[in-house]
């Protein structure tokens, strides 16, 4: 129950926070106008959605406050994608919420979702109805390939940009950083089963393949099954260097665990699925100690030229924000740049017209200099890298003080 | 590793694994062979076993990773620990008998069936609500110590667990065997009515194996969440069904038949990992039993039915 009261306590301060700012600049004579924020604000993803929340809810709140859109006044409209039923971020809860955007002509834009799963069920509803969304965290690269664009974009125009970059990227960046940064000659890849763990790895395995090191085995965890030990004996017996996994915490909890357990001293690592403070709450030290993790995204929430940006965002929501909270600013920031650039021109203030301004708009974000290219993907591909390392004089799940940086993941 | 190696860890990790199979499929037979039911609630009795065994772990000072207890202390503190968690969980399915099912005993159909389904669910999310999804830290009170024997590890967590496994099993079927409750359940599985005739309480032999069912659960809760160090609201699914498939390839009804069809279906997984694939595993352990079916349809050592003619 602890848990539920601490989130509630944090929306009932995001909420707060966010009728403060409205009660400080909208004036009588502004257009109210809506900025969607979709994200999975309860169940497993909870933690690091309502980091992302504040992002966002920071940017529009500031914008507000700085009269810079003028005669319009913005109100976030925050949804949430996850259900009980699924305990998580739930796709067809995104795609009733989409509809619910779509349908809602005050809406010129969204910012999210979290997760790529709830991406695929909005991405063809939002297409349909012009409505752009920029996602803060969402990875697989196949919902702005042009491959899938009869599927995730039939309305033809892209609608998904994104301030993060891909799964094309984060796997073969990590696969560099494994052959030339850590010089590991094998590696065994393991997945989740769920559509971004399998495409994680898969680019993760090319790459590797490409760089020169031995792939011993490949092969798929149930998220549901506790007991992993068998596919661990089984990586043990190949005598690897080295193991790479794509997916999220559900299945990493335990694979965290037990390959501490059989597989102990190779290198282990994966994507931001599981750069996560249940890696620290639920895996737990000593097994989560040494795992990398990556970022599709610069580190930049540990750079001094963001000190004052951190110390505003610590004390408005009493959270120390992660990098996904900054790129979930910048995605906010992208669409409040759509905004302008369409007040500027003079064209009517529509959905359609904030997408098309979207899609040529430069931003300089908090991680640096924000475009897109013709699908909607960021344009700078910089992947974090970050080993976890126990602090004992921080918070368990305080996952900046419990993971150090490591650098950019390379690019070649 | 050599091939030797290998092929015999995978048992030792398969015995693990079919242990806890087993203990759960234990609740499914308990209950079928006397009410031919199927009571799915059972999916998320373990789960909520591990909870609660984790809170009165907790109430024993257990807290994460930072307790280790040796010798004496550590026996006792878990068998205590075993005790009240048993005891708990022995009273929640004897109130899920008491006040959901009971009064479905005489309705014909599949509704007692449905009804267990809609109690699982309401247990499954009454955990998601209250731990908002998250996977919880279990304690790791056991030294770690592991012996090595030609290659292969043993850690002292396994044989513990086996142990403890071996017990209540060999209990349980002795409790069936040897005792008058037991002849009694074994009547009531027989013909209900002619027990009843004979001055048989049905009533208070069904909640007998209810209790006795609910409490090898939540024994297995504990002891999965004390082996995997970890707990979270869905761990009862997969598991659940497993031991369900255990339940029916053993022989569903047949005590000694769940016990056999857990470690089988624990050993067909690792084995099934080790020299197929991990992502075949549903595949091979559902195909054998599909296999079992047809060619054996009352499972490996069971009948297809208790004898009611």
């Amino acid at each position: 129950m602890m848990i539920s009261r601490r989130l509630a306590l944090r929306t009932s301060a995001a909420t707060a926070a966010l009728a403060a700012a409205g009660l400080n600049v909208a004036f009588a004579a502004d257009k109210v106008y809506r900025i969607g924020i979709t994200l999975p604000l309860t169940g497993a993803d909870a933690e690091a959605a309502h980091l992302i929340l504040n992002g966002a809810l920071l940017a529009i709140k500031l914008a507000n406050a700085s009269g810079e859109l003028k005669g319009i006044t913005l109100e976030p409209m925050v949804l949430n994608n996850a259900t009980a039923t699924a305990g998580q971020y739930d796709p067809a809860q995104a795609a009733t919420n989409a509809r619910k955007l779509v349908g809602d002509k005050k809406v010129l834009a969204n910012v999210g979702p979290e997760m790529s799963g709830s991406g695929k069920a909005m991405a063809p509803i939002l297409s349909m109805g012009i409505l752009a969304t920029i996602t803060p965290s969402s990875t697989a690269p196949d919902i702005t390939s042009a491959q899938y664009a009869g599927e995730f974009d039939p309305g033809g125009k892209p609608i998904y940009f994104r301030t993060v970059t891909t799964d094309a990227y984060q796997g073969p960046n990590m696969a560099n950083f494994y052959a030339e940064t850590l010089k590991t000659p094998s590696v065994y890849v393991l997945d989740d089963s769920g559509a971004y763990g399998v495409g994680l790895a898969d680019a993760f395995e090319a790459q590797a393949k490409k760089k020169g090191i031995k792939v011993l085995g490949r092969d798929r965890l149930d998220p549901k099954a506790a007991d992993y030990s068998a596919v661990l004996t089984k990586i043990k017996a190949t005598g690897t260097s080295s193991l790479y996994y794509g997916g999220t915490m559900q299945a990493a909890v335990k694979l965290v665990k037990q390959s501490y357990q059989i597989v102990p001293k190779i290198i282990k690592g994966g994507g931001d699925g599981i750069l996560s403070p249940e890696m620290m709450t639920a895996a737990g030290f000593p097994a989560a100690e040494g795992w990398y993790a990556t970022n599709a995204s610069p580190h930049v929430v540990d750079d001094p030229k963001l000190a004052s940006w951190v110390a505003l965002y610590s004390k408005t929501y009493n959270l120390q924000p992660d990098d996904y909270a900054i790129t979930s600013y910048d995605a906010a920031l992208v669409a409040i740049a759509g905004i302008k650039a369409v007040q500027a021109s003079g064209k009517p203030l529509t959905s359609a017209n904030v997408r098309d301004a979207i899609q040529t708009v430069h931003v300089n974000g908090l991680q640096g200099p924000i475009s897109f290219d013709k699908y909607g993907d960021l344009e700078t591909r910089v992947v974090a890298v970050f080993q976890f390392k126990q602090n004992k004089s921080a918070p368990l799940a305080d996952l900046n003080k419990q993971s150090v940086y490591i650098g950019v993941a390379p690019q070649s | 590793m050599t091939g030797a190696a290998i092929f015999f860890q995978q048992i030792i990790n398969g015995v693990s694994l079919g242990a806890v199979y087993a203990l759960l499929a234990l609740g499914f037979t308990l209950v079928y062979g006397i009410l031919e039911l199927i009571n799915f609630a059972h999916f998320s009795v373990f789960m909520v076993g591990a909870f609660i065994a984790l809170v009165v772990l907790q109430l024993f000072g257990l807290q994460g990773q930072s307790v280790i207890l040796h010798g004496a202390a550590l026996v006792i503190t878990l068998l205590v620990a075993l005790a009240i968690t048993m005891v708990l969980f022995g009273a929640l399915g004897v109130a899920i008998e008491r006040y959901t099912l009971r009064p479905m005993r005489n309705v014909k159909g599949p509704m007692a069936m449905i009804t267990t389904i809609g109690v699982s669910y309401i247990l499954f999310n009454l955990v998601l609500l209250a731990t908002n999804a998250q996977a919880l830290n279990y304690p790791d009170p056991m030294p770690e110590v592991a012996y090595h024997v030609g290659g292969v590890v043993i850690r002292l967590k396994e044989i513990l667990i086996w142990i403890v496994a071996a017990v209540l099993m060999v209990g349980l079927n002795l409790f069936v065997k040897r005792t008058k409750i037991g002849k009694a359940m074994r009547a009531v599985a027989q013909d209900a009515e002619a027990a009843r005739m004979m001055g048989v309480d049905v009533d208070r032999v069904v909640m007998i194996a209810f209790f006795a069912g609910s409490a090898l659960a939540g024994a297995a809760g504990m002891i999965f969440g004390l082996y995997y160090n970890f707990t979270q609201y869905s761990i009862g699914y997969t598991a659940g069904l497993r031991a369900f498939t255990a339940a029916v390839l053993g022989g569903i009804g047949n005590v000694p038949g769940a016990m056999l069809g857990g470690i089988v279906i624990g050993l067909i997984e690792t084995l099934g990992s080790q020299y197929i694939a991990a992502r075949w595993a549903d595949v091979i352990i559902f195909s054998i039993l599909i296999g079992t079916l047809v060619f054996r349809p009352a499972g490996l050592l069971g009948m297809l039915a208790p004898n009611r003619s």
